[in-house]
Parts: structure tokens; C-alpha cells; sequence
């Protein structure tokens, strides 16, 4: 009796170990979700949620007592440069804050000498280092935009743009900044409806970039030609949706996010000359759906943009604190986030952005920088779309495996091995993944070729079975039909 | 019998003058079938949604429930019985509702015809050649709507302008009729929700 129980108690943790081992080797630890304090999902081609594995999870937050310049204050945005250096717009404050990249206090700017006088910053909600290391400064408490260089002196200031179309009166107040590689500086400045205010290298008004523009839909139409003057004055204006956040890429396009109320398209790709040029799959709005009414309802509200590398982007969401990554021909790859009080959520979150391989998001009431670092699956998704984006399709091919071995729901990462199998030859396999991954397109490809295939294999069979038909066919009517006709008429003549 | 019936069915399809007009003054259609006509164009209906090939078929899989649409096919059909009658009744139509409910089913044989080789059809095509597919499906839309409009024109015996006419208060009528069924349904349900609290409450405190 004891020997057996002993037995089994040895067989049971064998099991045990071989268990642990392997979710050690695996790397399934990470992926247990019991430290994650939200859900990772994504979007499927019929729009249902497929929960995933946790591809960011948090790292630890940083505060201004961490970093050691005391706490900030209503911090509206937060920008980081090529070698990860991070500056935060301690709007509160009326202060930039510069840190290195594990987060020691570089230097707190508190205003800069202008010409010979000391000023200060007031109310800075935007902050922007480029390329060439001058750092921008959306000063909006002082209408102006200031330019500091890598010594922190004053450059040039831009205020009171000067134009036809802004009109005497206007009021320049910048929110958020960002400078392309011609140093032209991009300005989101309130209510400006018409676009991006651009700015030359000395600082003149440009013009607007990226207006978007208003939709009226007939049903609209409709409703206000049955409206009295009085009612009408009482109606949401149409207005064009405000713009929120701002990023430069390497190649000089313009990553900009917006407020859509509809829920349709919340992330542009503005070309030098203004067009949009963002490849779109689907809606590129954060949530495909939500709630009309209550609490976390309505479309997501997207307030800033992060640039990463090979084409991939994230935006954030405000109204239920999530990101959204989305690779360069604007598939879904991973959503996470959400609001709260714990480590990894928000309660006001504002501005988001890359540092190395860990992504920043600076939440404005709770004062803190919340990290987050890629999971493997996380990593293998941003490998294999990078990879893609280079055009390397078959290295892609293995990290899409290990992608499925830990999500076999990844739409994605079928039409990545499909395409494989389309280059190799193999339709018939690379037809099945293509209807998994539900690529139309490429399985149409796949199966015309797989449709030729059969038809060449099977030509002499299908000629002679033709051929076959086309003689019977002559023997009957020529021959058959008439002696069968004449046989059962006399058969009938002779009964009847 | 029957054979003729059905027969006469097919007859119907291709020649509809003559063929509703008999329908409604020689008593040559037939209502059962007229009725299995419907549930097999709900039946092709829902095979479409299941089993259409891949690049055609936008369909979730999962939200296909055979039962409810041919149901709701069946709905949609008495819906548009009844309201063709009690309109063409205050509009001088001469057709019963034997006449309208005969005529509606053997106008969809032609959707019947048209959607099973499309299904097949579907399996074989690539994207570029889904507009075949497309197109078969829409000639027996378009055949089944001019059926129809013959139908009533031939079996209430109007003008092409009445019978349009006709088919806009059709529709009308349908609304209403779908407006009052979910009136009825709600202030049903209050009703039942009051009783039903009033017993709770004498059940509970007295």
C-alpha cells in the first residue's frame, strides 16, 4: 500500500517537473497572466475579439520623485530621442524634464536666457527633440513655440504667425510640436481646425497640413433642412476634428493622430505635401466596437502616436487606456492597456512614445511614466513584421511559427507562411493557410495555380473522357436512337 | 397530378402571363407547393451563407442558424401575403389570398434555380472570377422580381402603374404591420410584468 502510494506520488511529480520544465523552456511563465492587470487581444477578420498572449507587459513606472526633480505636475507629453534620452513636458510646473535613458535626471529646464533676460516656460504642454538635437518646446502659457539647442540656449522663437487665412485676431497657442529632418516644425496648435500649422527652418508661417475634411452625411443633410434657424443654431457645429498628437518618422512623413467621433480613422500618414498616405485594413480607430452608452463607451479617443521601427506604429487610447499597435500596411497586431490604478494601467494617459525596445506612456493625473517591454510573443510578432517590411519573407516564415505555437488564433502569421508555400510550390498547402489567415486575395493566387496544376496532371483524362462523349454522343444520334424508337414502337403496336 | 402541378410550376416561371392568369381563373397552382418553394428557397438561402466558397463568402460561419433563416424567410414571405392582400383587397384586386400565396412561391422557384449552381459554382471560382457568381445569383433575383410584379399584376389583373403602385403600399403595409407586432409585443410584456409583480407582491407581504 505505501510502496504504491510512493509510486505514484514519484510519477505525479515527475509530471510535475516535466511540466515546469517545460513551461520554463517555452517561456509560458510570461504568458500566465497573473501579473498582467489587463487583456491582450486582437481583432479577427470577422472583427470577434481573439484574446492573445500578453505581448507588453509592464516594467515598472517612473515618477518625478524617482527621477529625483520632485513630482510632476499635470505632465502633458513626452517625446524621447534616437539614443532614448527622454523629455518631459512638466506642464504643471512650467518645466522640461531630461533624463537619460534608465531614467537619471539629465537637467530640469525651467526657462532659457533670452537675449540677455532670464524667461521662463509657462504651461509647456509639448516637447520635441530632433534629429539635429535642437529640442522644441510647445510653450503654450506664452503662445510660442521655443527652440533650445543641445546647450539648452535659445535659438529662435516662433510666435504670432502672420496670414491671410489665420486673420488679425487669432491667437496662437501650440500644443504639441514636431520637427522633420528639413527642420520644418509642425505645430498642433488649439482651435485650429484647419490642419497642422507648418513652419519654415526661420520660423514663418507655411500653412496647414493634413486638413481633414468634414463629411456630411445626406442624413445630416436631411435633419437640417427640417430644422428652424433656431435649432440649427443649437446643433453640434461640423466641424473637422481636432488633431491630438504628433510624430516625425526618419523618411520626413508625418504621423499625426486625431479625435474621430465615428470611430473610422484616427491615424494619418501625411506626405511632405500634406496628403494622407496611411495604409488602411480595416478602420484604423483603436476598437472595431463599443458601447453606445454607459461607462467605456463610445469609439476610442486617440490621443498620440508612437513611431517605431519597420513601419510599426502605436496609438494611444484615453478613453479606456489602451495601445494599439499596428504594422505598416495597417493590420491590427496587438492591443493592450487599460485604465485602473495598478502597475500597467492608467487613469489619464497622454502621451506615448519608444525608448530602446520599451514603450513610454506618461499618464498625466497620476503623475507617473509607465513602462512597458515586449513578451516573447510580443518580440516574435514585432521580429516577423519587420522582417516582412524588409521584404525578407522566408526568415519571416520561422518567426511566424513560433508565433502560432504560442497564439494559433494570429491571422497574420498564416498568410506569412502561406506566402512561403505560394513561392515554394506548394498551393494546396498555402491555399489552406491563406483560408486561415483569410487573405482573398493571395489564396485566389494560390488556387488558380493549384486549379492549373490539377487541369495539366489530368489533361490526357479529360480529352479523352471528351473525346469518349463527343463518339457516343454520334453513335446515338446517327445510329441508336432511331432503331430504339422504331423497337419500342413496334413493341407498343404489337400490345396495343 | 402532382407531376403536372410541377410541371406546370416550370411552365410558370418561363411564361408568366399565361401562366398566372391561369393559375388564378383554371385553379393550376398549388398551394403546398408554393409553400415547399419557400422552404426550399430558405433552405437555399442559408446554404448560401454556409456553404458559398471562401472568396466569396463573407459570412462567420458561426453566426449562421439554418432554422432561424428559413424562419425568418417564411416571415418575410406571410409578411408579404398579407399585406399584398389587404391592399389589393381596398384596391379592387381581384386575386384571393390562395392566388397571391401561389403566385409569391412559384416566383421564387427561378432564386431556387439560381442559387444551388451558384453555390457550386462558388467552390471553383477565384477573385477575379467572382463577378460569374455574382451575376448568376442577381439573374435570379431580377427574374423573381419581374415574376413577381407580373404576378400581381396578372392575378389582381392591373396596369403595370397600379401594380407599382400597389407594391409601395405593399411595403408600407409591411412596416405597419411589423411597427404594431413589436407595439403589441412590448405593451404584452408590461402588462405581463405588472401581473407579475402585483403576484409577487401579494405573495410576499400578505
Amino acid at each position: 500500500m505505501k510502496k504504491k502510494r510512493l509510486r505514484l506520488l514519484r510519477a505525479v511529480s515527475a509530471v510535475f517537473a516535466v511540466l515546469i520544465l517545460a513551461s520554463e523552456v517555452c517561456g509560458i511563465r510570461a504568458y500566465a497572466g497573473q501579473n498582467v492587470p489587463y487583456e491582450t487581444y486582437t481583432y479577427d477578420y470577422y472583427k470577434d475579439i481573439k484574446y492573445t498572449p500578453a505581448a507588453y507587459l509592464p516594467d515598472g513606472t517612473v515618477s518625478g520623485e524617482t527621477i529625483g526633480c520632485g513630482s510632476f505636475s499635470g505632465p502633458q507629453d513626452l517625446n524621447t530621442d534616437e539614443a532614448g534620452n527622454v523629455y518631459i513636458a512638466d506642464t504643471g510646473n512650467n518645466r522640461i524634464v531630461v533624463t537619460d535613458p534608465s531614467f537619471r535626471l539629465v537637467t530640469v529646464l525651467e526657462g532659457f536666457d533670452n537675449n540677455g533676460t532670464w524667461d521662463t516656460f509657462s504651461g509647456p504642454s509639448g516637447v520635441y527633440m530632433s534629429s539635429n538635437g535642437n529640442l522644441y518646446v510647445a510653450d503654450s502659457g506664452k503662445n510660442r513655440v521655443v527652440e533650445l539647442d543641445s546647450g539648452w540656449e535659445l535659438v529662435r522663437i516662433v510666435e504670432d504667425p502672420k496670414s491671410d487665412v489665420l486673420g488679425d485676431s487669432y491667437v496662437f497657442s501650440p500644443l504639441k510640436v514636431a520637427v522633420d529632418y528639413a527642420d520644418r516644425i509642425y505645430v498642433i496648435a488649439k482651435n485650429q481646425f484647419e490642419g497642422i500649422m507648418t513652419f519654415d527652418e526661420e520660423g514663418s508661417f507655411l500653412g496647414f497640413t493634413g486638413t481633414i475634411n468634414v463629411r456630411i452625411t445626406p442624413w445630416q443633410i436631411f435633419w437640417r433642412r427640417f430644422s428652424t434657424k433656431e435649432q440649427r443654431a443649437r446643433q453640434q457645429l461640423y466641424i473637422p476634428t481636432e488633431f491630438t498628437g504628433i510624430e516625425v518618422d526618419g523618411d520626413g512623413f508625418v504621423y499625426a493622430t486625431n479625435v474621430d467621433p465615428e470611430g473610422k480613422q484616427s491615424a494619418r500618414r501625411l506626405n511632405p505635401s500634406g496628403e494622407d498616405v496611411i495604409q488602411k485594413v480595416n478602420k484604423l480607430s483603436g476598437d472595431l466596437d463599443w458601447r453606445a452608452f454607459g461607462t467605456y463607451s463610445g469609439p476610442s479617443r486617440i490621443v498620440d502616436i508612437a513611431v517605431r521601427e519597420k513601419g510599426i506604429y502605436s496609438i494611444l487610447d484615453s478613453s479606456r487606456g489602451r495601445i494599439f499597435t499596428y504594422d505598416h500596411e495597417g493590420n491590427l497586431l496587438y492591443i493592450f492597456g487599460g485604465l485602473g490604478s495598478q502597475e500597467g494601467t492608467f487613469t489619464t494617459p497622454v502621451a506615448i512614445d519608444t525608448s530602446g525596445d520599451r514603450l513610454l506612456v506618461l499618464d498625466s493625473n497620476r503623475r507617473l511614466i509607465d513602462l512597458f517591454s515586449a513578451t516573447k510573443y510580443g518580440e516574435l510578432i514585432n521580429q516577423a513584421v519587420g522582417l516582412r517590411y524588409d521584404g525578407d519573407e522566408t526568415r519571416a516564415v520561422e518567426c511566424w511559427r513560433e508565433v502560432l505555437k504560442l497564439d494559433s488564433n494570429f491571422e497574420l502569421a498564416y498568410v506569412g507562411i502561406g506566402k512561403s508555400y505560394l513561392a515554394a510550390g506548394r498551393n494546396r498547402e498555402a491555399m489552406s493557410c491563406f483560408k486561415i489567415g483569410h487573405d482573398k486575395q493571395y489564396y485566389s493566387i494560390a488556387y488558380k495555380r493549384y486549379r492549373n496544376e490539377i487541369l495539366k496532371e489530368n489533361m490526357d483524362f479529360i480529352l479523352a473522357a471528351l473525346l469518349a462523349a463527343a463518339v457516343l454522343w454520334v453513335v446515338w444520334s446517327k445510329v441508336l436512337r432511331d432503331r430504339v424508337k422504331e423497337w419500342i414502337g413496334n413493341r407498343m403496336v404489337k400490345r396495343g | 397530378m402532382v407531376k403536372e402541378k410541377l410541371k406546370y410550376a416550370f411552365y410558370t416561371v418561363v411564361h408568366p402571363l399565361d401562366g398566372f392568369y391561369e393559375i388564378r381563373h383554371r385553379g393550376r397552382g398549388s398551394v403546398p407547393l408554393a409553400v415547399l418553394f419557400v422552404f426550399l428557397f430558405g433552405v437555399c438561402f442559408s446554404a448560401n451563407r454556409q456553404y458559398a466558397g471562401f472568396v466569396v463568402n463573407f459570412v462567420n460561419p458561426m453566426s449562421v442558424n439554418s432554422l432561424a433563416e428559413v424562419l425568418s424567410v417564411f416571415l418575410l414571405f406571410f409578411l408579404f401575403c398579407v399585406s399584398n392582400w389587404s391592399i389589393t383587397c381596398l384596391m379592387n384586386g381581384e386575386g384571393r389570398f390562395k392566388d397571391i400565396v401561389t403566385m409569391t412561391g412559384y416566383s421564387m422557384l427561378p432564386m431556387i434555380l439560381t442559387y444551388i449552381p451558384g453555390i457550386i459554382l462558388s467552390l471553383f471560382v477565384a477573385q477575379d472570377e467572382e463577378a460569374f457568381y455574382y451575376i448568376l445569383l442577381g439573374l435570379g433575383i431580377v427574374w423573381f422580381v419581374l415574376l413577381l410584379l407580373m404576378g400581381v399584376m396578372t392575378v389582381h389583373n392591373y396596369t403595370m402603374g397600379k401594380t407599382l403602385f400597389t407594391m409601395l403600399l405593399t411595403f408600407a403595409a409591411m412596416l405597419i404591420i411589423i411597427f404594431l407586432a413589436i407595439l403589441l409585443y412590448s405593451l404584452t410584456s408590461q402588462v405581463v410584468s405588472f401581473i407579475v409583480s402585483v403576484y409577487n407582491e401579494l405573495m410576499l407581504r400578505v
